[in-house]
Order: C-alpha cells, then sequence, then structure tokens
C-alpha cells in the first residue's frame, strides 16, 4: 500500500521525481566515498541500486538522469584517473561492465514497472467492473423483488375480485329466489281475480327473474372455472365429442340435424373442463340453426402438428359479422338480439378461459348467414420434450 | 299410516323460511316443522335452552341448516352437533345458496348426511324442500331418541 501512495506522489510532480533521482544518486555517491575510504573494492552497487529504485519509482526521465549521474560520478570519482572523466585504459571494461549492468538493471526495473503498471490498471479495471456487476445484481435483485411484490399484489386483487364476483352471484341468488317465489305464489294465489294483462306482467316478472337467474348462475360458473385446480390428464376428444352430442341429442329430437364427427385425437387436459367448452361450443352451434330446416354441424380436427391440436365445430347457422369476431369471446357480450337467439353471453368467455388456462388458443370464423366455425387449440401431450427423449 | 319426524329448520331469512313452509304445506309436513332463526336459536333447540327449556324431549329427525347465519354459521352449528355424544346422531341436510366446492367439502368433512343448493326455480324449490320433507320426515327411519309428531 506504501508503495502506491509512493508511486501516487511521484507521479503527480515531475520536479519531486526528478529531485528524488538527484537525491538517490547523491546517497549512493556518499555511500561510495564511505566505501572506498574503508577500502571496499566493489564502489559500483551503490550506483546500480540508486538507479534501480530511482528507475522502479520515478519513471524513465528521471531514471535515465540517474544513470548518466551516476555513470559521470562513477567515472569522475572513482575510476581511474581519479578526477577526470578520462577513462584509463585498464579500466574501461570495468567501466563498460558498470554501464552495462546499469542499463540492464534499469531496463529491467522499467519492464517490471511497466508490467506492475499494467497489473495495477487491470485490477483497477476489474475493480470497477465488479462494482458495476455489483451494482447490475443489486439493480435486477431489486427489480426482482419488485416482480415478485406485483406478483403478490396481482394475485391478492386477482382472489379479491374473484371473492367479490362469487359474493355478489351468491347473495344476489337469495332475493332472486324470493322475487321468484312469490311471483309464482301469486300467480297461483291470484289467477282467478285479475285480468289478462295483470296476469302477462306476473308472467314477464318470472321470466325475467330466471333469466337473472341464469346469468348469475352462468357468472358463478365462470369465475368458478378462474379459480379452480386443474386436473389434467390424457383425454380422448372423440369420445368426449360423442357423449356431449348424445346428451345434446335428447333435447333435439324434433330437430333435424345431420352430424359429422371426424377422428379426433387424443389431447392432454382436464375433462370435466373440456366437456364444459365441447358442450358450450356444440349447443351454440345448435341454437344458431335453429332457423335451418336441416342443420349441418362437423365437429372435426383442422390443424395438427407435432405438440398442438386444433379442434373445430362448424355449423351452417346464423353466423356472424367477421368485424365483431374479438368481441365474440368478451363476458356478457353478445352478436345477436335476445329475441332472436336466448343467451347469457358468458358461454364463449367461458370457453375462452378454459382453453387459454390449457395454453391453448380459441378463435372463430365465419359470415352472416353462412355459419360459424369456432376453432379450440389444445397440447397433445403433458411433456412433448419427454416423449422426444423416450424415442430416441 | 307414517308417523312423521320434527323437522328443525335453521333459517334466518324469513322469507326463505316463508316459502320453506309454503311447500312443505303442499304435503302436510308444515305442522311438524321448528323453526330457528340463527345458529345460536338452533342449538338453544337442540340443547333445550332458553326459550326452548320448557319443549319436550327428543331431538328432531331432520334438521335442514342454512349455512349463511347470524351469530353462530352453520359450518359451526354442525361442527358441535357431530361432536355432542347426544346430538351427533341427528340427519343434518345443508340447505344453502351456496354452490362452492369450498362450502360443500366442509360440509361433508364435518360429516352433513345430504348437501342440496337452494334452487333459484320456484318448481324446483318447492319439490327440493318437499322431497327433502318427504323422505327425511316420512320415509326415513331416523335414529333412536327422536320426536315424532303426535
Amino acid at each position: 500500500m506504501a508503495t502506491w501512495n509512493l508511486q501516487a506522489q511521484m507521479g503527480s510532480s515531475r520536479v519531486l521525481r526528478y529531485g528524488y533521482s538527484l537525491a538517490c544518486v547523491a546517497i549512493a555517491m556518499a555511500v561510495a566515498l564511505v566505501f572506498r575510504h574503508y577500502r571496499f573494492h566493489e564502489l559500483a552497487p551503490p550506483f546500480n541500486l540508486a538507479i534501480a529504485v530511482v528507475t522502479w519509482y520515478g519513471g524513465v526521465g528521471p531514471s535515465v538522469m540517474a544513470l548518466v549521474l551516476s555513470t559521470a560520478c562513477f567515472d569522475y570519482f572513482f575510476s581511474s584517473p581519479i578526477h577526470s572523466f578520462v577513462i584509463s585504459r585498464g579500466d574501461l571494461p570495468a567501466f563498460f561492465a558498470f554501464m552495462v549492468w546499469a542499463v540492464l538493471i534499469a531496463s529491467f526495473a522499467g519492464v517490471r514497472r511497466r508490467i506492475e503498471n499494467d497489473l495495477s490498471h487491470a485490477r483497477d479495471h476489474l475493480q470497477i467492473e465488479l462494482e458495476h456487476r455489483k451494482q447490475q445484481e443489486g439493480e435486477i435483485l431489486k427489480l426482482n423483488q419488485e416482480l415478485i411484490s406485483r406478483a403478490a399484489e396481482l394475485e391478492s386483487s386477482n382472489k379479491e375480485l374473484e371473492s367479490f364476483a362469487y359474493s355478489v352471484s351468491h347473495d344476489l341468488r337469495a332475493p332472486l329466489r324470493h322475487v321468484v317465489g312469490f311471483s309464482e305464489l301469486l300467480q297461483k294465489q291470484a289467477a282467478s281475480l285479475v285480468d289478462d294483462k295483470s296476469r302477462r306482467y306476473i308472467k314477464t316478472i318470472l321470466e325475467s327473474s330466471k333469466r337473472m337467474g341464469n346469468l348469475i348462475d352462468d357468472l358463478l360458473s365462470f369465475s368458478r372455472i378462474g379459480r379452480a385446480e386443474t386436473k389434467k390428464s390424457l383425454v380422448n376428444m372423440e369420445q368426449l365429442v360423442k357423449d356431449v352430442v348424445s346428451e345434446i341429442q335428447r333435447e333435439t329430437r324434433d330437430r333435424e340435424i345431420a352430424w359429422k364427427i371426424d377422428a379426433l385425437p387424443v389431447c392432454y387436459g382436464d375433462r370435466s373442463m373440456l366437456m364444459v367448452v365441447l358442450t358450450n361450443l356444440i349447443s351454440n352451434a345448435v341454437k344458431f340453426t335453429r332457423m335451418r330446416t336441416r342443420a349441418e354441424i362437423e365437429i372435426g380436427c383442422a390443424h395438427r402438428d407435432n405438440d398442438d391440436v386444433e379442434v373445430f365445430v362448424r355449423d351452417n347457422g346464423a353466423g356472424f359479422d367477421m368485424q365483431y369476431a374479438n368481441k365474440l369471446f368478451g363476458v356478457f357480450q353478445r352478436l345477436h338480439r335476445a329475441d332472436e337467439f336466448e343467451g347469457t353471453g358468458i358461454g364463449l368467455a367461458t370457453v375462452q378461459r378454459i382453453i387459454h388456462r390449457h395454453g391453448g388458443e380459441v378463435r372463430a370464423e365465419g359470415a352472416v348467414d353462412e355459419g360459424a366455425s369456432f376453432y379450440f387449440s389444445l397440447p397433445k401431450q403433458q411433456h412433448p420434450q419427454v416423449r422426444a427423449a423416450n424415442t430416441v | 299410516m307414517n308417523t312423521l319426524g320434527r323437522i328443525l329448520i335453521v333459517e334466518d331469512d324469513p322469507r326463505d323460511v316463508e316459502l320453506t313452509l309454503t311447500a312443505l304445506e303442499e304435503y302436510n309436513l308444515a305442522n311438524a316443522v321448528v323453526v330457528a332463526r340463527d345458529g345460536q336459536e338452533a342449538l338453544d333447540y337442540l340443547y333445550r335452552r332458553g326459550q326452548f327449556h320448557t319443549r319436550s324431549d327428543g331431538n328432531p329427525a331432520v334438521m335442514l341448516l342454512d349455512l349463511k347465519l347470524p351469530k353462530v354459521d352453520g359450518l359451526e352449528v354442525l361442527k358441535q352437533v357431530r361432536s355432542d355424544e347426544y346430538l351427533k346422531m341427528i340427519p343434518v341436510v345443508v340447505l344453502t345458496s351456496s354452490h362452492e366446492e369450498k362450502d360443500m367439502m366442509r360440509s361433508y368433512k364435518l360429516g352433513v348426511n345430504a348437501y342440496v343448493v337452494k334452487p333459484v326455480d320456484f318448481h324446483e324449490f318447492v319439490n327440493a324442500v318437499k322431497e327433502l320433507g318427504v323422505f327425511w320426515a316420512v320415509i326415513n327411519e331416523p335414529p333412536p331418541g327422536s320426536v315424532k309428531k303426535g
């Protein structure tokens, strides 16, 4: 640490560095004089040491200055003839040896210094990088935490919404039951006392209440689907379609419907939820072909790749205008007047919700008076990658 | 003729009580009915406390229990009945507006004998109540110690 401080101080002032060079040579000179006084023969090492130290701490300029000064001093004071810059022939090899030695030491020290500098730069760089990373990591951590708390918030507000929807639907049922119940009692009690108009009023009250009852029931089941856990397994879609169709056929005996059920693959999903999807789509097809003397309803597989399968329900009924296609799957969205086709506008929203919970997509195609096709996609297997691994 | 078991209706809404009684009247089952307006009153009746301390001995042949009740709620009443040595055999039918799986699960776990969701449609409601009344008060053989109307 002290070295770094010294270098930093040296680096800060040119005068200081050259002064330092001068001082070092002066000390070497003094030491050499002391050596000579005690008749030591080796007088070069103090100068070599001084050059090395200056090179180390002072940089290139002061190093060259120390080299020149040391050479001059050595030549003037210690190589014969003494007190002259002339070098005697006999001392020439020793003097050259000193020079070479001094240059070598200086260059080694210089190289080492450079390497050290590079290293320290690299270290600084690394430190900066490290701090940068730490900062980034901190930011990521903060973002993550924010995300977690957002998710928790979302979940709790979702739950709140669901429980609100539930309690609204639930608490609405009781008064509605009373309206229906007492209207029925009134109808029975007053049937002989009131005129036709009043009877029609009572009938309207009853019908409206029943419609509201259906709305609440549908809303409840829609909200239940959002909260229920999916229990997924392999489902034989063809069998499921046949079950649903035979259930619906019991109520459509007075109609002529040409059913066409294509071969359907096995899918992976929640059987009872998929049953709700098929029941909704197929009973829609039955409902919207009511005005046809011969209704045609086809259930088939539109498209399949390795992982997904797309099932469709197609009819030749009332159809719809494609510009309203995006409204079809919204809650309470209807494209037909209540006196044309009855309904609560929750069926397709339920379909979409179930299919989304399965990771699939829904879409619809149609044209006014030319029928409609509803498509939904489902995964064929639970883990395609597992299956791929098994077949290798 | 079959003897008629006593029916205990635990229901806080007077309109629901009236509709239930109307339904039971059609089968002449209404005069065997006792009504408790909340969970506390139901327990008072069963333990012959408070306003019911003078009532004759014996348990009802069936208890029709609403879940959403003031003071002590239906599930709590059910829990207390099932944990009492003298009451645990009483057949309990939950008759509620709640279609919730959670309520259903908890009721069955506490040992309810049947769970009926009150239909919105009046005819269905009348039929449900009538059938419940006929089954539990007439057809079913109640556990020993139940009160017969007489």
